[in-house]
């Protein structure tokens, strides 16, 4: 078959998105088939040309090239899983946040800042609306995605799980005396409780951070001044190599992001065989951890996590044990590109 | 709803803080409410009803606007009171509620008097009157024009609803009739008003009773402006065989009191007529209750509803009005009419009707009172929520016109004519389908 992927990004930014539409075309030409990104432009940080944006994916014409016909579209992020095409499956990766649950984040490009910021929030949605069910089928990376495009826009979608970037790569070794805290640096995965919270454990807890603290709000800045910021280590850029040894010999993962999408994080963990603290409002981290049995989640506040990092540092066997759980359970989730290549065929 | 309110507030001497007053109070009460101003000062009252949030027109707090699902922008004639409300909601789309129609001085004076900005007037004229507009704009900034055949010929009444998601007049058929329909849905409700009691009704209806019937005594309310056509109405009186037999109140402030001092002293009216200014609430009850015929008279009008109409009605008392604009689709059982061409003859052939049967006239008065509850706020309240839920739901055609707008202005520049309607209709169709949800119909 010949697959079209179309997503949007914006230039010169790689993230999260990036990797998985180059994960879902390797796993098509793995599959037999021949496969394609088409990467629109997207520009967020201009609310009022959004609209143009989607008129823009609207007339463009991907049923063929060259006289041949494409098979089928693939669409993944917004605006992009707007253009038409008869044989067309979205994988919707999000919709456009800003329109929805961030509505009323304090972000500086939230819609909210601008004067017709909510004119613009109702036409995306009724875009979203009216436009997404031309799909002949609707999968969601996660549970929490597919909930929340039920509750916005009242659109049934299945969850679709796939497999973080390299995962055969993801190893097993020995626990260290420290957790280890990976993800970006930014209000979205608030490091900050983490950096709050070790200020509170009875025990010497350490974490090792993947990236620079520069990002964190000044509010998590001085609690790591004031107290346990000898037990906090940032590491600045990892290379993917780096970042799997550091899974693999880490007693635990701290992951407490806010309403996540799906998050590696977990998954990444899971196959290094270690314990992932997340916290209750976590969203997608919460749909592959087992309280108590795959990892623990704690109440998003510092002391909460304190009392979670302090229970997996007390008793490292436990640790070990809930780490080898994960492992087993993602085994079990059957988490593969080659499920969701036959999905999205 | 979290609603966003923006109007006059008292003490601002517009009807339209008093409006509010009618209002918030209902609407407070089953939405959450935030009132804006940028008023220095804003009365107790107001406090007691919802809270009262500050904003500065150069730099409003987009934030905290935009927490509200709507905003409701009340717009009026005078530049002092509406001139901030005007500048929000220009760039946030809401509900603008037109008190008046003509607003022709309003963006006339806002633009080239206060602004400096003439460009921006002859632009408004042109955008919606195209090049006679404009000429007459010219023609009207070098004095060859009157203000009056502007704000009747060019109401701009559009140019207030230019960005907005809905429009509410209080005057039915009248942005059809001035063809001034805007581009988003419009309504006409009842002008609101909660009448009082009927026990307090009979109270003032026996202080009336109380009084000495001659000399009748004859009252105008409200902001005395030229369109209240107070020069004709002394003329009326003074070549009135019978005027010793009324005595005339001028109640509220003159747009020009030493001419209207100077024309009642030419008219040998000094006997007759006399002038009280601003007046408290209670000495509003005083003199309404103890009146005996309102005059009301409006024109040119603006196409205004007028809350001291139904205040008159509250009382009881008959009234003389003009029959233009909203006064004109008042029944005619209810009201004396005036007609615009012939106003003098008009105004002393009612005074010699109401000094011939005064009874009649009470009745009219009687019928008016008895209309009040077409005008309950609650009802008000509950319409202009719905025609604002509505209006929420079509929000995205101010995406879809902007965007088309955009579209058909670029396409123009660069396409061949010959080529432009098959992309133009391609555009627009899809246009349609994503923001207004046309393919399932």
């Amino acid at each position: 078959m010949k697959i079209l992927i179309a997503t949007s990004g914006v230039p010169f930014i790689r993230g999260d998105a990036e990797i998985l539409a180059e994960g879902l075309r390797e796993a098509f030409s793995k599959a037999g088939h021949e496969a394609e990104l088409v990467v629109i432009p997207f520009q967020p940080y201009a609310p009022d040309r959004i609209p143009d944006q989607i008129l823009a994916c609207r007339l463009l014409d991907l049923t063929e090239t060259c006289g041949v016909r494409i098979d089928r579209v693939i669409g993944l992020t917004f605006p992009a899983y707007l253009i038409p095409h008869p044989n067309k499956v979205i994988w919707l990766l999000h919709q456009h946040r800003a329109a929805y649950e961030l509505w009323d984040q304090p972000a500086a490009d939230s819609l909210m800042h601008y004067p017709d910021g909510f004119v613009i929030r109702e036409a995306i949605r009724q875009a979203d609306r009216e436009l997404i069910p031309e799909a002949r089928a609707v999968y969601a990376p996660s549970q929490s995605v597919a909930e929340r495009l039920r509750r916005y826009s009242g659109i049934t979608s299945e969850p679709l799980y796939h497999p973080p970037a390299n995962a055969s790569l993801f190893h097993q070794g020995p626990a260290g005396d420290y957790f280890f805290c990976p993800g970006p640096v930014n209000s979205a995965n608030r490091q900050w409780l983490a950096t709050q919270a070790i200020a509170q454990c009875r025990e010497p807890v350490r974490i090792r951070f993947a990236g620079e603290p520069g990002r964190l709000t000044g509010q998590a800045r001085s609690a790591d001044k004031l107290k346990g910021s000898d037990r906090i280590e940032w590491l600045g850029m990892l290379s993917e190599d780096q970042k799997r040894d550091l899974y693999a010999n880490c007693l635990g993962v701290i992951f407490s992001p806010g309403d996540e999408d799906y998050g590696y994080v977990t998954l990444e963990a899971m196959l290094s065989a270690k314990p992932v603290i997340a916290t209750a409002d976590s969203g997608g981290p919460l749909e592959f951890i087992l309280a108590e049995r795959t990892g623990l989640v704690a109440r998003p506040t510092p002391e909460s996590l304190a009392e979670a990092m302090d229970t997996l540092w007390a008793d490292r066997r436990r640790a070990a044990a809930v780490g080898e759980a994960g492992r087993a359970h993602y085994q079990d989730l059957h988490i593969s590109w080659a499920n969701v290549v036959e999905k999205l065929l | 709803m979290k609603i966003n309110w923006f109007s006059p507030l008292l003490p601002a001497r517009s009807g339209i803080s008093r409006y509010a007053m009618q209002v918030l109070p209902v609407l407070a009460a089953s939405h959450e409410v935030v009132i804006w101003t940028d008023q220095e000062q804003v009365a107790p009252e107001v406090h007691k009803i919802a809270r009262v949030a500050r904003y500065d027109p150069a730099a409003p707090p987009w934030r905290e606007i935009n927490n509200g699902a709507i905003s409701f922008y009340h717009l009026g004639n005078q530049p002092d009171f509406h001139a901030g409300i005007w500048q929000v909601s220009a760039r946030q789309p809401g509900i603008v509620v037109l008190h008046d129609l003509c607003l022709h001085d309003f963006f006339f004076t806002l633009s080239v008097r206060r602004g400096q900005d003439r460009a921006a007037y002859l632009n408004a004229m042109e955008r919606w009157y195209g090049q006679e507009g404009c000429r007459s704009a010219e023609a009207f900034c070098a004095g060859g024009i009157s203000a009056e055949s502007m704000a009747q010929n060019f109401p701009l009444t559009r140019e207030a609803a230019r960005n907005a998601l809905g429009a509410i007049t209080h005057c039915g058929g009248a942005l059809e009739e001035l063809h001034e329909t805007p581009a988003c849905p419009a309504a006409a409700l009842d002008f609101p008003y909660a009448a009082a009691g009927e026990s307090r009704y009979r109270a003032w209806l026996a202080a009336r009773d109380g009084m000495p019937h001659l000399p009748y005594r004859l009252v105008v309310f409200g902001y005395l402006n030229r369109n209240r056509r107070l020069g004709p109405l002394l003329e009326a009186l003074a070549g009135l065989r019978e005027r010793e037999q009324f005595r005339l109140e001028l109640c509220g402030q003159l747009w020009d009191e030493s001419h209207i001092r100077h024309e009642i002293e030419r008219l040998g009216l000094s006997s007759i007529v006399s002038l009280h200014g601003f007046l408290t609430e209670d000495e509003v009850e005083q003199k309404l209750s103890t009146a005996h015929l309102a005059i009301n008279l409006r024109y040119p009008s603006m196409g205004e509803a007028s809350l001291s109409e139904l205040q008159f009605w509250d009382y009881g008392l008959p009234t003389l009005v003009t029959r233009t604009g909203w006064y004109a689709s008042l029944p005619e059982d209810a009201v004396a009419f005036v007609r615009p061409e012939s106003e003098v003859a008009d105004l002393q052939s009612q005074l010699r009707a109401f000094l011939a049967d005064p009874g009649a006239f009470r009745a009219m008065g009687e019928r008016g009172r008895r209309l009040l509850k077409n005008h309950d706020p609650e009802r008000y309240v509950d319409a202009l929520t719905r025609f604002a839920a509505e209006a929420l739901r079509l929000a995205p055609r101010i995406s879809a016109l902007a965007l088309a707008q955009r579209i058909g202005s670029d396409l123009t520049e660069w396409l061949p004519a010959a080529a432009s309607p098959y992309l133009l209709e391609r555009a627009s169709k899809e246009i349609c389908t994503i923001f207004e949800g046309h393919r399932r119909g």
